[in-house]
């Protein structure tokens, strides 16, 4: 994805944190084997952000396919209203780490990836 | 010399509290360089009883001039209009106040309760508390909105929650000193030296807050705390990120939002469950958008922002 020229995808993910990669790469895998995670209904007001956080806090963080499905992650921008609500945008997203910095996610992304959690 | 006499209404001492850790200058201070003589005060006066109630009549009748009339507290007056639930050296609290500020030359509301009413007037309000010239935003409050004391100047309003010690210290040297005159006041009448700016301004997260890169826990070294967890620091006018707290700090350096409490608003959203700390949105995206722009331009200009952002911006910074 691209807006005004920038192109977030162009920023390599930083090689500080060799852990991310291979996880990066599982929940790629699980996504397209079919993993079907809870895309809807989307946490947009504040108790349904809560009961979602709330079931992640129960999840060990070993537990990757867990967290995937609950957040209701998806390998595309999720689009509703004429807005793409894409990890890129997220104010959870780290660019350089390509990261999902939500204390309750803390797994590596794509910039074109997306979960219901998203907030800008 | 200046006579001030501080009363304390419907409040929970917070900004005497702040007033006695003072710095620049100290309370101390006030009296021995500034020539200011505390006629009461509720944790310096000496005199109780009768001989308050005497120090107030004779502030009221003129005997003793009264120079500065400072409140602290709302003015309470809940029963049934009556302030009956605020009882100060003989009768209702409401009822010195009133007469006090008839007879000072200058009044100082200090905190927000005094200022607005701050918390004890959020809804349902249940002591039917007022501030001293403004009821939240709505002016007027407890004295009327056309209230003008002796030296012609409205009720100076030092708002926060509580008022930083210097804002208050500085302000009376001011008005102790002859200097009142040069206190220009903004809307709600505070001292625009202090209330100018915003508390962004000088905020260590300023670069986090362009780049939009976001805290998402209290306390983080690095991350702006506007986008997750409700900063009002854009939207505040407060000097908190220029003159610091204890000489050291101040909230959003080390890590906690701005609660805007230096405006009428504050507690905002009247304390209901999930508006504190966490910033509103729709759909995502932040109800309150920066004038002009709208829903799509901001998801633009939050791309182009973040892919411009450097690497530091993702680690910590070292926040004093
Ligand atoms: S919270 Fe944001 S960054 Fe994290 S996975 Fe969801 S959309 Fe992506
Ligand atoms: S932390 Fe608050 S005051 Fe500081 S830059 Fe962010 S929004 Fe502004
Ligand atoms: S940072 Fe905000 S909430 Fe804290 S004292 Fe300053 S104006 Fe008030």
């Amino acid at each position: 994805m691209a807006y005004l020229g920038m192109d977030s995808s162009n920023i390599q993910p930083t090689e500080e944190f060799p852990e991310d990669a291979p996880l990066r790469a599982q929940v790629e895998k699980l996504l397209h084997a079919g993993l079907r995670s809870e895309v809807e209904p989307r946490a947009y007001d504040p108790e349904m952000q809560q009961s979602v956080l709330a079931r992640l806090q129960h999840v060990l963080a070993e537990e990757v396919a867990k967290r995937v499905e609950i957040a209701g992650f998806t390998l595309h921008p999720y689009a509703a209203e004429g807005i793409e609500e894409a990890c890129e945008t997220c104010m959870y997203f780290l660019s350089h780490r390509q990261f999902c910095a939500l204390p309750e996610l803390q797994l590596p992304v794509k910039p074109d990836w997306s979960c219901r959690l998203w907030r800008i | 010399m200046a006579n001030m006499l501080w009363l304390q209404g419907g409040a929970c001492s917070g900004n005497t509290m702040s007033f006695l850790n003072a710095e620049e200058p100290s309370a101390c201070d006030l009296v021995t360089d500034f020539g200011i003589n505390v006629l009461w005060q509720p944790s310096l006066g000496m005199d109780m009883g009768e001989n308050v109630q005497k120090l107030l009549r004779d502030c009221v009748s003129g005997a003793i001039p009264l120079d500065i009339f400072v409140f602290e507290g709302t003015v309470v007056n809940a029963p049934n209009g009556t302030g009956t639930w605020n009882r100060f050296a003989g009768r209702p609290m409401k009822d010195w106040v009133k007469e006090l500020t008839a007879a000072a030359q200058f009044v100082v509301a200090l905190g927000d309760c005094a200022t607005w009413g701050g918390i004890p007037a959020t809804a349902p309000n249940p002591s039917d508390s007022k501030g001293l010239q403004f009821l939240k935003k709505q002016h007027g409050g407890f004295l009327g909105a056309n209230f003008k004391s002796k030296a012609g100047l409205p009720v100076i309003n030092i708002p926060g929650c509580p008022a930083h010690p210097d804002w208050v210290t500085q302000v009376l040297v001011a008005v102790a000193t002859g200097r009142a005159g040069e206190l220009e006041l903004d809307d709600l009448q505070r001292p625009k030296t202090f209330f100018k700016s915003f508390t962004q301004t000088g905020c260590t997260r300023n670069m986090h807050f362009a780049y939009k890169v976001s805290a998402t826990e209290f306390g983080q070294r690095k991350g702006c705390l506007f986008y997750d967890l409700g900063c009002r620091g854009p939207m505040t006018h407060s000097p908190c990120n220029r003159i610091l707290w204890n000489r050291q700090s101040s909230k959003t350096r080390a890590g906690m939002p701005c609660l805007g409490c230096t405006e009428p608003e504050f507690p905002f959203f009247d304390l209901a469950p999930g508006s504190v700390f966490k910033t509103q949105t729709m759909m995502g995206v932040p109800k309150e958008l920066p004038e002009g722009v709208d829903k799509s331009a901001y998801i633009k200009l939050t791309a182009a922002a973040k892919s411009a952002s450097p690497a530091w911006a993702e680690k910590d910074i070292f926040v004093i």
